[in-house]
This record gives structure tokens, sequence and C-alpha cells, in this order.
């Protein structure tokens, strides 16, 4: 991780008074320390790696308080690090991206929800869901219910989003249980500030440690204990929490004239549901609403009495839950009929769509459909109907003066991307075998599944590529190819993946790109990255263990050699040693590479030292628009531009600016013998004397050779 | 509720991975607050460092505070932004689609520039996506729309297109921030500040209407010089321009006496042209067939390979293109591969077909990689090119000739015959099968000699009609222009964008 959180790292050193301006994922993480943790873990992952990124660079920071932070091997570890809860009076943190991490994370948190907690935690959930996730779309409400811990999901300003986390941890000590607080993406980078405290130095910690250790067996999930512990839950954690969420009022009730309605919302969506009562007309720039409001900042466990008397007196009440199933409308539901309150019409998922976000416009769909259900005294239905129809209306003259969609951009591999050449002879080599079966993994190179390549079968979970092979990999008739990055590898392929691929003698070949980072989450560190800090100092290595374990084919292959990926891929498919074989494909992460490059280039450069400059290129006369090197590539950098041949109407293919050099498009013409125009060109800054003398005399010598035209020509 | 006139402005910034979006987006906030404002700003930056399209929303509420907070959103709302950037023209198009630009609301300050998706990339040909629509949408749908080459700006102020993007929103004169307070948002950003700086004057200056506006390049470039008199006296006015480009290509591919057989047959099309009224459209007909003509008269060989890459021209333009300055040595790696196939392209029939009858099933290419700038290297390809007078012999030469030959007999006899000017269009299509190199190459001259067998000199064929084979030849020429690996992938007949799992039959 070269990138430095410096700036972000001062915000977390703010007193009392201070005010702390920036992003609402960084202020849960001052907020963790003004909450007094002893520890935090996770694992990385949008939306929530800032939160990682920034304590890894805070370690004066932590020192000071003596808070441990742990950047662990996978959310299972972060969740079963919440275990230090159990036993003792620690609060501690967790964070990871959800629901994958959540999924990941559930065995332990299962177990951690039933033993119940003494110290505070708190498990931060970036909810990864909506535009610009990058996952499956599923709720991490469902978790809450079932293992029994309590969701916050606040109203997305930063004071809020700080007072739930700080609460959060009263509430789960006064209810023994473990709290989830939900961020969406968008939340989790907020702008905003808050009045901030002073860090609290927790009373146990590495500074004071706690030295002896507390045996109750009630904590241990075996008999009898695991029937007490679920009946603990339902009988006395449940109420606890209840009283307390009522006593400190983490909900909010906002009234508002238009009393025979309501709704009630997720404290996550408060600001979208404002917006759209702002746009018809039912409440000011500061929310204050015409229509009475209930929002939910805990969404698990709803408090019975609090949902009755909101709605006791009302004709009809919208429920504005995203997600599904939707647990919170079928819960209200039920607490009104327990309560014999049956005046309400209970309106919800009919009126917003089941599935999927719930953006301005849905909601505004949503609260407009609603308004001219239940028709409140002075709204007026026309005005709410022409609210909706103007949006369909820009939407369908925009449709018509396209005339067509305008071309979807997903995310691919970066320019000089180790992982695009893998996959260029990966292309090569599938068309050579009539098609291949590629179990896929979690990381940047989930892209090879899109165009160009669109290679990649299946993709089950983070490490878990090996393991989904497991099931074809036997009933295919050829062999299998799995594709891991080391990020997946030390996540879960490790144990899951390599160790039962050859405990039980699979015949596949895993190829595991060696890029030094878990790069798709923001480059952190892993076990094996190189050049690590002297703190996180680590011997370990992917090729080493991978012998250890006793993998025999075993080749490590430069990433940007494209015939030599395609041979060893080749070799692998056809090589009569049957197990697992292994191809480490190499090449560090050009993020990270470019990251640490570039200040020492710069500085060579200003010393007046030698440095080539390499980029590609494409001549344009040469060039007929076959683009077969742009399916093999898809770099951002090869593109296409008008043809300066005017006898020629199609674009012709070029490199832009943004060529780092990196090999692939020459490999690439080589390996797949596509066409003669690409040159590599390499500009020699701060030449030496030899480098002068010789290009002037290869200057001579050519123009001499070359013909007078080619003289003046060459000279220019 | 408190009817208050002020409102938040709104501020959706479209850009994709790596332009400083983010960037954009801190100045904003930082502007604002120093303007005594509160603001709010999101983001969607998952996918932004990997090139992907993002979104940055910033909402401003250009009143001094009074204690109480305003409510701003997180989402932006159709028919709800006051301010909408781009970054780029399909991601304007983009923010058009989404309504995210109303004509009694949003100012639309945009850069005319392209950045191809893959999709639009990876067609053979021409698979760009009609931007000049955007263009001509953009002041129907917007209140106001500024549109402009920003990257060009941007490059002229050697700094990040965000900058230019930033200036032109306030040169909008809507932005409720002052120049000052932006300007000030800008320095505080360190040390690349100055060249910003540059580029957010420039687009200021640009969409405040400061700079003279851009002129438009008309699509013709200078025109060209008379190569050759016959074309003047021979051929019709309108056809001029082209065939004194195409003479002098072929007078640089080979000589004039092969520049001459090419008006030869120009005059042969023409002829067929002038005969199914050619005359009412411009000769559409002769033009497209004489433009294809000259560029299949002018293939790609390893002579001309060589001769185009050891050019004077060309070593300055690989300069300019890698930005060195005088003095910097440049060093040319070019990358070639030639097999058999090439060698045996060059050489005359007598020795070329027993090469190839031996090279069969022998797929021999030499990876090189030629350091074209050294004198071995220049001097080796120059040399090959010097054999441009012996290409008359080569079995190459030879084939395509009579290729040619066949094609031209075949839009000849066709077109006479029906007097149906599409299917004479049709016929002169299938010369852009003749291109490329290597595979690309192989695969179209297959498609070609299936269509001459099957269509062309088949009698039986045009038995139903021009109507009809007419469109057998479009048939096939679309399909052998297709690349296999460009075929749509099959979907999910409820799933809309979901691709279905092809399973693969065991080997």
């Amino acid at each position: 991780m070269e990138r430095s959180f410096k700036t972000e790292v001062d915000k977390l050193r703010l007193g009392q008074g201070q005010t702390f301006t920036g992003e609402g994922i960084l202020a849960v993480t001052k907020a963790l320390l003004q909450s007094g943790v002893s520890y935090v873990g996770g694992y990385q992952g949008a939306p929530v790696s800032h939160l990682m990124d920034v304590l890894a660079d805070a370690e004066d920071v932590l020192r000071e308080l003596g808070v441990h932070f742990e950047a662990c091997g996978n959310e299972a570890g972060a969740a079963a690090m919440l275990g230090a809860s159990i036993n003792y009076p620690l609060r501690g943190a967790a964070t990871w991206k959800s629901v994958v991490g959540t999924n990941v994370a559930s065995d332990a948190l299962s177990n951690l929800s039933s033993a119940g907690v003494i110290g505070g935690a708190l498990i931060i959930l970036g909810e990864d869901y909506g535009e610009g996730a990058s996952i499956i779309q599923e709720r991490s409400h469902s978790f809450a219910l079932k293992s029994q811990m309590w969701l916050l999901d606040p109203r997305p300003n930063l004071p809020m989003i700080v007072r739930m986390v700080e609460q959060g941890f009263e509430l789960s000590e006064a209810s023994n249980t473990p709290v989830m607080l939900e961020l969406r993406i968008r939340a989790c980078h907020v702008h905003g500030s808050f009045e901030c405290r002073d860090n609290l130095k927790p009373t146990f910690s590495r500074l004071n440690p706690i030295g002896k250790p507390a045996f109750n067996i009630a904590r241990i999930p075996l008999p009898p204990a695991n029937y007490s512990q679920e009946k603990h839950k339902i009988e006395v954690r449940m109420p606890e929490a209840l009283k307390f969420i009522r006593d400190n009022k983490l909900n909010e009730f906002f009234p508002g004239e238009l009393s025979g309605i309501g709704i009630i919302l997720q404290g996550g969506l408060y600001n979208t549901v404002i917006r759209a009562l702002q746009q018809l007309g039912l409440a000011d720039v500061y929310g204050d609403s015409r229509v009475p409001l209930y929002v939910l900042n805990v969404t698990y466990p709803l408090i019975p009495d609090e949902v009755s008397r909101f709605c006791s007196a009302k004709r009809a009440v919208l429920i504005v839950e995203e997600g599904q199933p939707a647990h919170l409308e079928e819960n209200i539901n039920s607490i009104l009929r327990r309560a014999d309150i049956n005046g309400p019409q209970v309106l919800g998922k009919d009126l917003l769509p089941m599935a999927g976000e719930y953006t301005a416009e849905v909601v505004l769909g949503g609260i407009g459909r609603f308004l001219n259900l239940a028709l409140p005294d002075g709204v007026d239905p026309e005005r709410v109907e022409a609210v909706l129809e103007g949006v369909v209306r820009a939407r369908s003259r925009a449709a018509e003066l396209l005339g067509s969609p305008v071309p979807v951009r997903p995310p691919g591999f970066c320019i000089g991307c180790p992982e695009r050449p893998v996959f260029s002879a990966l292309k090569l080599v599938d068309k050579e075998q009539g098609g291949i079966h590629i179990s896929s993994d979690i990381g940047c190179h989930t892209f090879s599944t899109l165009p160009p390549f669109n290679l990649g079968n299946t993709v089950l979970g983070y490490g878990l590529s090996l393991a989904a092979a497991a099931g074809i990999s036997p009933n295919f008739g050829k062999r299998v190819v799995t594709v891991m990055g080391d990020g997946g590898f030390w996540h879960n392929g490790l144990s899951s993946g390599v160790a039962n691929a050859l405990f039980r003698n699979d015949d596949g070949v895993l190829i595991i790109m060696e890029n030094g980072y878990t790069s798709a989450t923001g480059t952190q560190n892993l076990p094996s990255t190189p050049g690590l800090t002297a703190r996180e100092g680590s011997p370990i290595n992917i090729e080493s263990t991978l012998r250890a374990l006793g993998v025999k084919w075993l080749m490590r292959v430069d990433d940007y050699r494209v015939g030599k990926v395609a041979d060893a891929l080749r070799l692998a498919l056809g090589t009569k040693v049957k197990g697992l074989k292994v191809i480490i494909a190499d090449g560090e992460c050009m993020l990270e590479r470019s990251r640490r490059t570039r200040p020492i280039i710069a500085a060579k450069l200003k010393a007046g030292e030698r440095v080539v400059r390499t980029r590609f290129g494409i001549d344009e006369d040469m060039c007929t628009g076959d683009r077969s090197c742009i399916r093999l590539s898809g770099c951002p950098a090869l593109t296409i531009k008008e043809n300066p041949e005017p006898l020629r109407t199609e674009p012709v293919t070029t490199i832009n600016g943004g060529c780092v050099g990196c090999g692939l498009c020459g490999e690439a013409a080589h390996a797949a013998a596509l066409c003669p125009s690409f040159y590599r060109s390499e500009v020699i800054q701060n030449p030496g004397w030899w480098d002068r003398i010789a290009h002037g005399l290869r200057l001579k010598v050519i123009a001499a050779l070359a013909g007078r035209g080619r003289i003046r020509e060459a000279q220019e | 509720m408190n009817e208050q006139a002020v409102r938040p402005f709104t501020i959706l910034v479209a850009a994709l991975g790596g332009e400083g979006g983010g960037m954009l987006a801190d100045w904003l906030v930082d502007a604002a607050i120093h303007e005594g404002f509160t603001v709010q700003s999101t983001s969607i930056p998952g996918v932004s460092q990997r090139t992907g399209a993002t979104t940055y929303y910033v909402e401003i509420f250009p009143a001094p505070s009074t204690g109480r907070l305003p409510v701003m959103a997180l989402v932006p709302s159709p028919g709800g932004i006051d301010l909408m950037a781009a970054s780029e023209l399909v991601e304007a198009g983009r923010a058009m689609q989404n309504a995210f630009v109303v004509a009694d609301r949003t100012t639309l300050v945009a850069s005319t520039h392209r950045i191809y998706a893959t999709s639009e990339k990876m067609v053979p040909g021409d698979g760009r996506y009609a931007a000049e629509r955007i263009i001509s949408a953009a002041p129907q749908l917007a209140q106001r729309a500024i549109l402009f080459d920003m990257l060009r700006l941007a490059q002229e102020a050697g700094t990040v297109i965000n900058a230019v993007l930033f200036g032109a929103m306030a040169g909008s004169g809507v932005l409720p921030l002052s120049v000052a307070a932006c300007e000030a948002a800008i320095g505080r950003g360190g040390k690349a500040s100055a060249a910003s700086l540059r580029g957010f004057r420039l687009g200021f200056a640009q969409a405040a209407g400061e700079a003279a506006r851009p002129v438009l390049r008309s699509g013709a470039g200078a025109a060209m010089a008379n190569v050759d008199d016959r074309v003047h006296r021979e051929f019709p006015g309108v056809l001029h321009e082209l065939l004194d480009r195409a003479v002098a290509r072929l007078l640089d591919y080979q000589d004039a006496a092969y520049a001459g057989r090419f008006l030869d047959r120009v005059h042969q099309i023409l002829a067929v042209d002038r005969e199914t009224e050619g005359g009412a459209d411009g000769f559409q007909l002769t033009r497209e067939a004489a433009r294809l003509l000259s560029l299949w008269m002018s293939y790609e060989d390893v002579i001309r390979v060589a001769d185009l890459k050891t050019r004077g021209r060309r070593f300055a333009r690989v300069r300019a293109e890698a930005l060195a300055e005088t003095g910097q040595p440049v060093v040319i790696v070019d990358y070639l591969k030639p097999g058999i196939v090439e060698v045996a392209d060059i050489l005359p029939p007598g020795l070329a077909d027993p090469l190839r009858r031996w090279a069969r099933g022998r797929p021999l290419a030499f990876a090189l990689r030629l350091k074209t700038s050294s004198i071995a290297g220049f001097l080796s390809l120059r040399l090959l090119a010097l054999l441009k007078p012996w290409r008359r012999k080569s079995s190459r030469f030879l084939m395509e000739e009579a290729t040619i030959e066949r094609w031209l007999a075949a839009l000849k006899r066709l077109g006479y015959a029906s007097l149906d000017r599409g299917l004479a269009l049709e016929i002169a299509q299938c010369a852009r099968l003749v291109r490329g190199y290597g595979e690309t190459q192989r695969r179209g001259r297959q498609a070609l000699e299936k269509i001459f067998t099957t269509l062309l000199e088949n009698e039986a064929a045009a038995g139903p009609g021009p109507v009809h084979l007419k469109q057998a030849i479009r048939g096939a020429l679309t399909a052998a222009l297709a690349d296999p690996d460009c075929a749509p992938p099959p979907v999910v007949a409820s799933g809309g964008k979901d691709r279905t799992v092809v399973w693969l039959k065991a080997g």
C-alpha cells in the first residue's frame, strides 16, 4: 500500500469541540476512537476500505491510546476477533463489505451472538447494494434476524452516524449482544462534518492488559449452554435492547400536519424521502415535512409500542424499505395485528418495487402513488401526477432524441495491468482447445468475464474458484482451468481450494494471479506482499507454500509475456502428469508499481540521470481496422480514431497517450501473429555522451543510405 | 413547514476513472466551505480507478449559515439537477438518457471528445456510437448547453481534464461560487495546482465566451494537387478529388503505369455507372468501387510494410507521439512476425508454389523485434523495400491482379445485365474482403472465393433476379466481415442482460 493517508490520520487526533470534516467512513473511524475501543479488525472492500487504510496508517495514534488494529485474513477472522468481547469488558469493532463479507463471517457471527458479549461489539457493514455495487445483491438484514444481532441504519449525516457508533456500543453492552451498523455506499463516501469529542483510552488494552482468564461454561456453545443461550437471547437480551432503544430514543418521530397518513422508513433512506417530499412540495429545505415520519435508525429489533403509537390513529402508512425480503413490512404488519390495530392501511412493496435500489426516482414514484391513493386533505393529486410525469417525459424525450441507448462502460483492467495479458493468452489457448471451462474467482481478474475476453464460466465467492472446480472437473472430460488471485488464495483458496485439490488429487490447472496486493479493494497488503514495512515483515511466499503442500507441477511466468503464458497453459493442459498443476502468473499491480516508481523516476530525471521512457504505437498507414488486437486486449489506451487516410472510411486503431509501455500490444501481436503495425518507442531522457554520439551517427548513416528524399524527412 | 425560496444547488459530475472526478468534487466542496455555504458531496468511487463510468454528486446550499442545517440528498434526482457536468460526450449522453438534463433547470457543461467504450472499439470496421446525436440533442434537452473539446484544452494546459471541466462549470455563470473561491480551492490542492489553474482558466474562458469559439474542422483535408492529368481530362468533376488521392497512393505504392492501370479500370466501372444513370447520385458506384479498388491495388505486403516503416515522416511521427524533446534519442522497435506465406507472397510463382506446398501444415513464422532505428535494422527493411520493382512479378501481385479482373468482370457482366445499381454496389463492396494480414486476410480471401463461385460466377444464382442476388451477397458479406468472437452472446430470455452459461461438450 503506497498511498498515504496522512491527512486523514491527522483528523483522528481532533479533540473536544473541534470540527471534523470529511468522509462518512472516516467519521466512523473517529467515532470508534471516541468510544474507547480496545481493538479493531476487518477485511477490506469497498466501501469500508478507507476505515482499514487509515487505521493501518495511524500507528502513532493507536499506540498512544493502546488500541490494537488488525487487518484480518478474511471476514470470518475479523468476526472471530470479536470473541474478545465475550468474556472481557473490551470494546471491539469489525468491518467488512456486506453482504459478501457477512456471508464469510456468519459462522463466527452465529457463535458470537449465541454466546453474547459483555464488552461492546460493533460490526460496521459497508452495504454494497445498488449503483456501483460489484457483488450479488442481497440484504444483510436477514443475518441480523437469524442470529439476533441488532441492526442500526442511521440517517446518513455525520453527526447521526457518529452518535449511532457511540450508542451502538452502549446498546451492545446493555443487551449483551453484538450490534451491526449498516452504511450504504454513498453514506460511506458522503462528505460532511461533526463536532468531535476527545478520544477515549480503553480501560483494558495493550497498555493495561487483562492478565487473568475468565472462564464461563455458559459462553460455550455445547449442551446445555447452547440451549440456554438461545433462550437468553429472547428472554433477556431482546427486552433489554428494546428498553435501551426506547429510552435513548434511537428511533425518531418527526411530526407533520397531515396526521391521517405517515411514512415509516429506514434511517439510511431519510434524505431520499425528504428530497421526494420536497419535490412534491410537502417538505421544506430543512426537512420539516407535512407528512409525519417515523425514522428507524434501528431496523432490528422494531419497538412494537412505537410502531403501534405511530400507526394507530392513521388511515394509511407507507413503509419505505429497501431490499428484499420485506422484513420490516412483514414485521410491522404482524405487530399491528397482534396489537389489534386494524385501522391503517399498510402499504409498502405494493407501491414500491420489491427488488433493487431505492433511487430518488423510485422513492418519488412510491410516495407519489401513496399520496394519490391515500388522498390526504390539502395535497393536490394533479400536482403529484405532474411531478411524476415530468420525469417520465424527460426520459422518453431523451430516448427519442438519442435514437439508441449510449454504450455501457463497465469497469475493466487498468492500463498496464499485469492480469490483462494473462487473459490474452488464455483467450488464444481457449480458441485452440475448442473451449475451456474456466472457474473464476473474486478480484480485478473477474473483469475477464466482460468483453472483450468473455472468459470465465462461474464465480462462487472469494477464494472459492478451485473449490468450485471440484464438481465440474471430474465431469468435464477435459482439464478445467481455475483462476484465483493472491487475495483469494490467502482469503480462503489455500485451504478450501489448494489443500483439498491436492488431497483428492484433482487433475486441474490453477492460475494464481500474483500481483502482490488485494488490488480490487484498494491495493492493501497481503501476507505475500513483497517489500513490506518492517512492522509487517513477512516471510510468507506463495510458491514455497505450494511446494511445501506438495504441488509437483508448478511454473512461474511473467504476466506480460503472452507467448510464454500461453505456452505454460498449453503445457499444463497437455502434460501427462496427474494432479494439480499450478501456474503462478507474476506481475505487480500497475497502480502500486507506478505509485512506487513515479517518485523514483522523477528524482532520477531531476538529478540528470539517464531514464528511458517506453510506450507503444501503431503505424496508422498499416492498420486495416479488423480490431483483432483490441479483442485480445481491451486496454483503455488501445483505441480508435478517425482514419488519416481519406480513402479508408473506417476508423484506425491507435494507442493514446495513456500508454505505459507494458508490452502487451507487442506480445499479443507476436503471439497471435496479428499485424506488423505495432512498434515500441523508447525515449532516452538525459542521454549520455555515448547515446548522443551513437544517435547522431545512426541518423547520418541512415540518411546516407536512405536516399535523398529520405534524408530531409529523417532529420526533421 | 417553512416555505423557503433558496434550495440547494445540485451538481452532478459524470466522469471516467482516472480523470480526477474525485478531485473536482473536493474542489467544489472546498470552495463552497470557504464561501461559507453548507455543502455535501457523495460518490460511487468503487470502479473509478478502473476506467468505468462513475458520478460524483454535490449539493451546495448557497445561503449564509443560520445554524439550522438543510437536508441534502445523497442521490441525484432525475429532473432535479442544476448543473450537469460531463468529462466526455457519451457520458453527457448517459446523463440525458437518465433524465438528469432537463430544459426548465439544467445547464449542461460537457466535453465533446470521445473515449470509446470497449463495445465500440472491438467491432471490426466501425462500431462507434452515433455521438453527433448527443451534440444535437444537448441544446434541445438542456436549459443551456456548453459543449467543447476539453481534452484538447487540458493537453494545452498540461493538466488533467477535471481542471478544464471545473473552469467550464464556473464559466457557465450558474455555479454559486465566486471565481476567486474556485481558484483558491485549486491553489490549496498541492503540487499540481499551477497546471490545474491554467486548465481552469482555459475552460472558464471558453465557457464564458471570452475565448474564440473553436472552429469545427471540416471533414475534408486540403485539396490534393493535380497529380495526374488524366483524372481531370477523362473523369467527371465530382470524382476528381477521390481519384487524385487514389492515384497519388498508387504512384507511391508502385509507379505511374500502375496508377494508369487503375484509371483504366475506373473507366470500366464508370461505364456501368453511366449505364445505370449514376450521374444522378454523383456516381456513387464509381466512387465506392474506385475507393475500394485503390486500397485493393495497394495491398499490404512485406515490401510495402518495409517501405512505410523506413520513411522519414514515420520517424518524425513516432518522435512526436512519444513526446521526445530535441536532443533525446528515440529507439524504435518493430514487432514483426512474417510467416512462410508472407515470404511466398513476394516470390515469383515458380518458387512460391513449391514453398507454399511445403509450408502447408507447418505454421512457421518468425517473431522479430526489429530495431528499425539502428543501422542494421533500418538497412534490412530498406533493402526489402527496394524490391518494389520486382513486386509485379510476385505471386501475390499476380493473384491479386487476376482476382481484381474477376471482380471487375462480375461487376460489369451483372451490372449490364440487370441495370440494377444496388446490385452493382453490392458487388463492389465485396472488395472489402481483401484486407489485413495473416489469418484475417486468409479468412477474407476464402469468403471472397466462395462469393465468386456460388454467387457471382454461378449462372444459377442470377436466376431468381437481382433483388434476391443482392440480398445473398449482402448476407455473405456481413457474415464474412463479422468476427466470430464478436458475435453477441446469447441472452437469457427473462433476465435481460444476464449471459447464459454455455455448456461445452466433453472433448
